[in-house]
């Protein structure tokens, strides 16, 4: 048995957990020497005594040797560390390769292997009936996709089932329908994008989930997709195939902000906020868009759009992504505490995102400190800035939920 | 095919059901309407099988599936098998179909016998469309064996037997009981192991699964399927759906504490 | 078909197994006994309630005024506690003797591991679980027994023609203990199983009966969240009342009011009581996937549009701070 690489007593080298580890990473850890900026940018430092030592981790990687423990399931894969790091190691492509050797050993925290049975049976990570997975769109009318329609509306998971993200969801259909734009959603039948696997490693899993997503959409005929979350999004642009004669992945904000540049949507109502944008990190860091959300909430009128300390390719991440939305986080050591106090200095009324475990992060802890800002989805506020609602069936954005 | 060649030999007893959810009730006929349902493995079923896996990391031996059910049950079977299960028999046949607790457990029982030398059958404490949670003490009856219902946790003790402690009214007990035996694993005692995908392909295409029929178990035909059942279903109705009601109660707190107080009882039943 | 031991020709009397843990007797088997006596008026025939134990005679003596037209008491220093083969052996030879028509059984654990075997050794049919009973208008020594399947969304009413004794089960808290009178004439009669050469194959080494926190069982949950400002006195005391335990959302725990063994969600435990009275929780699905199998939900929060409202069955939208003190007296005085 290899010993562990952390402490001060020797390390002993195993040759076949060497081969192994190098086989999973690929050789990418290789270029690390192991200068420490990942360990000191990582947001764990500066919420817990001990931070996630990335540096570390990397270097039992290189050894072949066991990381220590639990350290491993902290990555949110946020990729702070590697923007920063000098070497250019795609570091949490490697966190998330040993992540997968940990599978194989069945050495995961508590709760993981319920979810990815949850993306198994149930085709969402939270064990809910596939049969529900619509229900969201039931005052809507939201009709199925056909061939020739402009787009795909891909829900997800979480604005599919949480009541709160549901918000999202009627609100982009409101707009998308302002808009005219044609498109539709796969109902019941939309399954998991399979980021949760990919997240939490499960390498082998999320290969077979993206390899049937894209044998449907083939056969859908989709040329567009539009997704709500930006996990989603990176998802199937980054890690689906593409077959025959492929589709374009587009995130929301992108698909709203060219609507509002090619005037098929136009904003007649006001949001007089100051508000500040939070980047998610999978549609900022991991994928270049910074301008397609600011550019939405620059065309709503009354908007004060400010920014926060940090933001962009500097953004604190949330805390939810790297399948940490599904293990638990003490209060104290939330990054989203951290942002809400940075929106608060400020001084936005209004804390904006684009990504609905950013949205529950966020709103959780805006929630636990006293006078904290308003928590809200761009597209909420698209549709607060469309003005007076339009005629049925597009106006239940409140659900069927009425007093008496 | 892997042969059961001696070692601790567990069985786990493994049912496929419909989706609760979507099974409805057939307006003309009255009956279960399963065929629009889509299937999947009784959950405490592989509480059960994640205990009999994690025995089989102390004891070795091996693990065999028994399910007894329509050839559709065969790809479950598999999957039982990628999560580590070595061998799985499915016992099929027409006859079988309409059994109820007293014709299932005598089925399974041959089937039991038929596969040979066993020290642990394990179930999962009820199914989720019958839930009468009677297949294991019924099962046992038949083996002549002892029983253990709703254990939690299990090792292996001296001479043969087995530390067991099962849930009781109001806490548990620890028992020690001789092999073989018959145990239904109570649900969520465990987190059932996702699918080994590297065992995955050998699961899918290679691993042995045995189909036998009555006449190959030798079940005499007066016990089986409606003839070996005593009770017979009378009528079938849907009572409500999962969807809440999202009903306001309305007025003075006074009032509303009133009707939530008779709410309240109605519901919880009377203690 | 195979018959059962003995036919419904020689088949009389309503038997309810008496439960018990050497100092009282089970809820559900009292009410079980008034069932039974209203089955056992329907049919017409006596109903007979069965202990077995060891020095349980104050038990049987307690159960005396319970309605029932006699007591069967099987007395062994081996049945002290609830084993398997003993107990169904020992019952096994008092049902042959008397041969009852229904045997009722509490859907207990003990009470369903007997069942499931005995059912099997006498060759006859069991309902388990049933939600109502009744004899059958037109046949009055026919049960029906309905059962609900399927997370509760259906129920079938199960009949046993031919088999005798037809068997039963029912969860606690299905049917009303009503507190009957002592039967005139009602009479306690005593045997002795005889165990010589019945198995012992299972041995009890420890029990542990106590107040374990585990929410996952609990019939009866009250759940405080965010909106009880970390007073959960109110809740206790509710809880108290109704015999319910306590949950908690993950704010709670959070904040230090209450032990994670009380969180209820993805990330603590997925409950399925039967009733689930939350108060002050907002309702982030990570929460309500804790409670989506509880058969019924009743929610308070002071935000008619809090999320909550929508995975509630009973939606009160009202301080709780004022609805709970008159529903916690409301119970109080109906106890």
């Amino acid at each position: 048995m290899s010993g562990p690489a952390s402490g001060n007593g020797p390390v002993s080298l195993d040759d076949a957990r060497w081969q192994e580890v190098l086989e999973a990473t690929n050789g990418d850890a290789w270029p690390c020497y192991q200068c420490g900026t990942c360990t000191a940018v990582c947001p764990w430092g500066r919420v817990r005594e001990e931070p996630l030592n990335v540096r570390k981790i990397i270097r039992a990687a290189q050894l072949g040797v066991e990381e220590d423990g639990g350290m491993l399931w902290l990555c949110t894969s946020c990729g702070a560390c590697e923007t920063r790091c000098p070497r250019g190691v795609p570091i949490v492509r490697v966190l998330r390769a040993l992540r997968s050797l940990a599978w194989k050993k069945r050495q995961v925290p508590k709760g993981l292997p319920s979810v990815l049975w949850g993306l198994y049976q149930d085709g969402n990570p939270y064990r809910l009936p596939p049969s529900a997975r619509s229900d969201w769109a039931k005052s809507l009318e939201v009709r199925r996709f056909q061939a020739g329609d402009e787009m795909l509306l891909y829900l997800g998971c979480t604005a599919s089932y949480d009541r709160r993200m549901q918000k999202i969801a009627r609100a982009l259909v409101r707009l998308l329908r302002e808009a005219g734009v044609s498109f539709g959603t796969l109902g019941d039948d939309e399954p998991c994008c399979g980021e949760a696997a990919m997240a939490l490693g499960h390498a082998a899993y999320a290969a077979e989930i993206a390899e049937a997503n894209a044998r449907l959409f083939a056969a859908k005929k989709v040329r567009a997709l539009v997704a709500i979350s930006p996990h989603c999004y990176d998802m199937f642009l980054n890690h689906t195939p593409r077959l025959e004669a492929g589709f374009k992945t587009l995130h929301y904000t992108q698909v709203l902000a060219e609507l509002l540049k090619a005037g098929r949507l136009s904003f007649k109502g006001s949001v007089p906020k100051r508000v500040a944008f939070h980047d998610p990190c999978y549609l900022g860091r991991r994928n270049g868009e910074y301008e397609a959300p600011r550019e939405v909430l620059r065309h709503i009128p009354g908007v004060d759009l400010t920014e926060l300390a940090e933001c962009r390719e500097n953004a604190l991440c949330c805390g939810a992504g790297g399948g940490r939305m599904f293990l638990e986080t003490p209060a104290a050591e939330r990054f989203s505490r951290l942002r809400v106090r940075q929106a608060g200095e400020a001084g936005a009324q209004i804390l904006a995102a684009a990504c609905p475990f950013c949205i529950a992060c966020l709103e959780d802890s805006a929630n636990q400190i006293e006078a904290g800002p308003a928590v809200m989805d761009v597209a909420e506020l698209a549709l607060e800035a469309l003005g007076a609602p339009a005629p049925a069936p597009g106006t239940a954005v409140q659900g069927g939920r009425q007093g008496g | 095919m892997t042969e059961n060649s001696g070692g601790f030999h567990t069985i786990v007893c493994l049912k496929v059901v419909p989706r609760p959810e979507e099974v409805v009730v057939d307006p003309q006929t009255k009956t279960l309407d399963r065929a629009k349902a889509r299937s999947l493995v009784n959950p405490p079923d592989l509480n059960a099988l994640e205990m009999a896996l994690e025995l089989k990391e102390i004891c070795g031996g091996s693990v065999s599936i028994l399910s007894m059910g329509p050839p559709f049950f065969e790809p479950y079977l598999r999957l039982a098998m990628s999560l580590g299960a070595d061998r799985a028999y499915l016992l099929s046949d027409r006859t079988f179909g309409g059994a109820d607790t007293l014709a299932t457990t005598y089925t399974l029982a041959k089937g039991i016998q038929k596969i040979g030398k066993w020290d642990l059958a394990l179930c999962g404490e009820e199914s989720s469309d019958g839930a009468t949670a009677q297949v294991p003490p019924g099962l046992a009856e038949w083996l002549d064996a002892a029983q253990v219902t709703y254990a939690f946790q299990m090792a292996p003790a001296d001479q043969g037997r087995m530390r067991v402690r099962r849930e009781v009214k109001g806490g548990w007990e620890e028992l020690m009981v001789s092999l073989p035996a018959v145990v239904s694993v109570k649900g969520n005692v465990n987190e059932p192991r996702f699918i080994d995908f590297d065992r995955r392909r050998w699961a899918l295409n290679d691993s042995p699964v045995t189909v036998w029929s009555a006449a190959d178990i030798g079940a005499q035909a007066d016990l089986i399927g409606f003839p070996g059942s005593p009770t017979t279903v009378a009528g079938v109705r849907q009572v409500g759906g999962r969807e809440r009601r999202k009903q306001f109660l309305e007025g003075t707190p006074e009032e509303i504490a009133r009707e939530l107080a008779r709410l309240l009882k109605t519901q919880a039943g009377s203690r | 078909m195979a018959d059962s031991l003995y036919g419904a020709e020689q088949a009389r009397g309503v038997w309810v197994w008496l439960e018990h843990d050497g100092q009282a007797l089970a809820g559900v088997s009292l009410e079980l006994l008034a069932k039974g006596r209203e089955l056992a008026d329907k049919a017409g025939e006596p109903l007979t309630g069965f202990i077995l134990g060891h020095e349980a005679g104050s038990l049987a003596e307690e159960a005396l005024s319970r309605g029932v037209d006699e007591i069967l008491l099987g007395d062994n220093p081996l049945l002290k506690n609830y084993t398997t083969d003993l107990y169904c052996a020992a019952a096994a030879e008092a049902v042959l003797k008397h041969k009852p028509n229904l045997l009722l059984l509490g859907a207990t654990p003990d009470g369903r591991d007997l069942a499931g075997r005995l059912a099997v050794r006498l060759r006859t049919g069991l309902t388990a679980d049933c939600t109502n009973m009744e004899m059958k208008p037109e046949d009055p020594s026919l049960l029906l027994s309905e059962v609900t399947g399927f997370g509760g969304g259906i129920a079938a009413i199960i009949a046993c023609l031919r088999h005798r004794p037809q068997m039963a089960t029912v969860r606690p808290g299905v049917f009303l203990a009503a507190l009957s009178a002592k039967k005139s004439g009602a009479e306690l009669r005593r045997f002795s199983p005889s165990l010589e050469g019945v198995p012992r194959r299972v041995e009890i080494v420890k029990r542990s009966i106590g107040a374990e926190v585990d929410i996952t069982k609990s019939k009866f949950l009250v759940i405080g969240g965010r909106g009880i400002r970390g007073d959960f006195g109110l809740l206790r005391e509710l809880a108290g009342l109704v015999g319910a335990e306590i949950g908690a959302s993950r704010v709670a725990v959070d904040e230090g009011w209450i032990g994670k063994e009380h969180m209820v969600g993805q990330t603590g435990f997925v409950t399925r009581p039967k009733v689930a009275l939350i108060c002050g929780v907002s309702g982030a699905l990570q929460f309500t996937v804790g409670v989506a199998s509880a058969e019924t939900v009743v929610a308070i929060n002071l935000d008619r549009s809090a999320p909550i409202f929508e995975s509630a069955d009973y939606c009160v939208a009202q301080d709780l701070f004022k609805v709970l003190p008159p529903l916690i007296k409301e119970l109080r005085n109906s106890k």
